[in-house]
């Protein structure tokens, strides 16, 4: 199990009923996921990169096919067996509106490890440490209201990463994001991809993000488009 | 975490916590005001002169003769202290006065001054001039319409007949040393106040006395079971208490009560409402920070009991600053009260004077119901967006606008 594939989906499905209107956002859809890679979703609007990352994510639930997540099926798990695996697995890093509004930088990359139960001590240690690797070192007392979008996303990562979860899911990361705020985030995200061996799978349209991809997965219309490795 | 979701979005949760607490202020004030007027009108009927509890030698009610009396009064009131009440003996016997070519019937009453004032108020309804005293016996206190029939004023004499305890003939000149205001209508037309002492010696009565009033000391305590302690302390003798000796005015008091509680509900009914769309706000404004804690991982439980301790904490510093206002408010019109002459002048309710003054008052139910009301409430309303926002699928939240 340790060396298989990290996620892998087989022939999902995804089928969402609008009214009276079937929309087949996902269409047989297989893939596999290395541990330790470095994988963008690309594919033009509505060919279905959130649905696939919020299926992974356990988010959302297939409407056919199998999804597993380091060899677990999902559709086996409990509700609370699927919120804990969120909340010690994987690392969520949204469009927008990643962050609690109420907590401060520190608190939110704090909130899961918490949850989590560590002890204070540690939970200080590795969160201090890891806004520091996303170079927000001085920037810890802010609420998300006092930062900027791109220092926003990096408390998102800075808290999808200290958990050290098995991968991290992100979607669009740069969309709202200036490109040199968007080279520094993936440059960050690069470095932890290498140094910390965390599998990170995002989804963008920005061909300068593709291009810092090891692996570019294209989708069109819920089918896979294209795969291709690079290095 | 609830406590800084509480203190961090500082405009939301004063508005909340405001929202509420004026609720439960105006919750607090109504029910003050609710029981202030029951309680006023308690106190117009047993306050001022009949006591909550009456004991007279059996006969007495039906045919109040000036041998029917209650034994070893004193004996009586000291064993009725012991037992949490104020007990004040009295004495009553029919004379005629004159003063000045006109004559009216009198209705003489001994008063015992230590004990009387600690039963009723009868001390503090002096109109004109002044209250007995011990070291004046023939200075007497008088009702309102009797010094108007009599056409007597402060310092006049009045000439005093009747017949004694031993058949003799007992008459005495006395003056006028305070006049009543309104308190009810036999006192108003035939009271005449005179000292205990100098009502035996004038009379001729030794032994025994015509009526024990008695209130109870905590006025909390249950009327009829206040009575029948009292009837157990004084065997043989006739025991009733106010709302017998007053079934009418008990009566209208009974139906206040129940449309005060009617009023109290409609108006608790509409801060409900306040309370039920704070909550509401509350938590479906922020339906999409929900979704991103449980999409990282936080459990609908945890979800629920976030909101719920929220609520819960809300609704603590809200009746905190509710009851840290609403007290001193009610305070305040407990003592001055709301002068509502210029509505109703002197209104009489069944042979009793009813004070124009509207009080609050403040009693354990007053203080705890509003509270208690509220908890109820903010659970009841906050339980459906918890419940909500707990179930909430994390996509369906992340994506609610
Ligand atoms: N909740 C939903 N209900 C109905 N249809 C949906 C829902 N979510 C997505 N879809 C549809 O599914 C398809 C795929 O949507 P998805 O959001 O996955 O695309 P995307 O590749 O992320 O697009 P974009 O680049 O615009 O974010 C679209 O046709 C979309 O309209
Ligand atoms: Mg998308």
């Amino acid at each position: 199990m340790d060396n298989g594939p990290i996620i892998k989906l087989e022939n999902v499905t995804k089928v969402y009923h609008q009214g009276k209107i079937n929309v087949t956002a996902i269409d047989g859809f297989s893939v596999a996921v290395d541990k330790g890679d470095f994988t963008a979703l690309c594919g033009p609007s509505g060919s279905g990169k959130t649905t696939i990352l919020n299926i992974v994510g356990a988010l959302d639930v297939p409407t056919a096919g199998r999804v597993t997540l380091e060899g677990n099926d999902l559709a086996d798990l409990s509700r609370t067996a699927l919120s804990t695996m969120r909340r010690d697995r994987i690392g969520f890093v949204f469009q927008a509106y990643n962050l609690i509004p109420v907590l401060t930088a520190y608190e939110n990359a704090e909130f899961v490890l918490a949850l989590q139960g560590m002890p204070e001590r540690e939970r200080r240690a590795r969160v201090m440490e890891m806004l520091k690797e996303v170079g927000l070192e001085g920037l810890e007392n802010r609420r998300p209201e006092e930062l900027s979008g791109g220092q926003q996303q990096r408390v998102a990562i800075a808290r999808a990463m200290v958990t050290q979860p098995a991968v991290i899911l992100a979607d669009e990361p740069t969309a709202n994001l200036d490109s040199a705020t968007a080279a520094s985030l993936l440059s960050i995200m690069e470095h932890l991809n290498i140094s910390h061996g965390i599998t990170f799978l995002f989804s963008t349209h920005d061909q300068r993000v593709m291009d810092r991809a090891r692996r570019i997965i294209t989708l069109r219309d819920g089918k896979l488009a294209g795969d291709e490795r690079k290095g | 975490m609830a406590l800084r979701n509480i203190s961090r979005k500082r405009v939301r949760s004063a508005i909340t916590i405001g929202s509420m607490a004026f609720a439960g202020f105006i919750m607090l004030f109504f029910a003050a005001l609710g029981q202030g007027l029951l309680y006023t009108m308690e106190q117009n009927a047993v306050g001022v002169y009949l006591g909550d509890i009456q004991i007279h030698a059996p006969g007495y009610l039906g045919d109040p003769d000036l041998y029917t009396r209650v034994p070893d009064p004193n004996e009586l009131v000291a064993k009725l202290k012991a037992a949490g009440f104020n007990a004040t003996p009295r004495l009553f016997g029919f004379g005629l006065a004159a003063a000045s070519g006109t004559s009216a019937g009198i209705w003489m009453r001994g008063v015992d001054l230590i004990n009387e004032p600690k039963v009723t108020m009868i001390d503090r309804q002096v109109m004109e001039g002044a209250w007995l005293s011990a070291d004046k016996p023939k200075n007497v206190v008088i009702g309102k319409k009797l010094a108007h029939t009599l056409g007597v004023k402060l310092g006049s004499e009045i000439v005093v007949v009747s017949q004694a305890a031993d058949g003799s003939m007992a008459n005495d000149i006395y003056f006028v040393r305070g006049i009543l205001k309104s308190v009810g209508d036999a006192i108003d037309q035939g009271g005449f106040l005179m000292v205990d002492t100098e009502f035996r010696r004038l009379m001729g009565v030794t032994e025994g006395t015509h009526e024990i009033a008695v209130t109870r000391v905590n006025k909390d305590r249950d009327l009829s079971e206040a009575a029948r302690t009292v009837a157990a302390l004084a065997p043989g003798m006739e025991v009733k208490d106010w709302r017998q000796l007053q079934p009418v005015l008990a009566k209208m008091i009974d139906v206040m009560d129940t449309s005060l509680l009617f009023m109290l509900f409609i108006a608790y009914s509409a801060v409900g409402m306040v309370i039920l769309n704070a909550m509401l706000m509350n938590v479906f404004e922020r339906i999409r920070e929900f979704g991103v804690m449980k999409a990282i991982g936080v459990t609908p439980p945890q979800v629920f009991s976030l909101i719920m301790a929220e609520a819960m904490l809300e609704a603590v510093i809200a009746n905190v600053l509710a009851l840290g206002a609403g007290i001193p408010v009610v305070r305040h019109f407990e003592k001055h009260g709301i002068d509502l002459s210029s509505l109703s002048s002197g209104a009489s309710l069944a042979g009793m004077a009813f004070d124009p003054i509207w009080y609050c008052k403040l009693t354990a139910r007053t203080l705890t119901m509003p509270v208690w009301f509220m908890f109820v409430m903010v659970l009841a309303a906050v339980i459906y967006p918890a419940l909500k926002a707990a179930l909430l699928k994390p996509l369906e939240a992340l994506h609610h606008q």
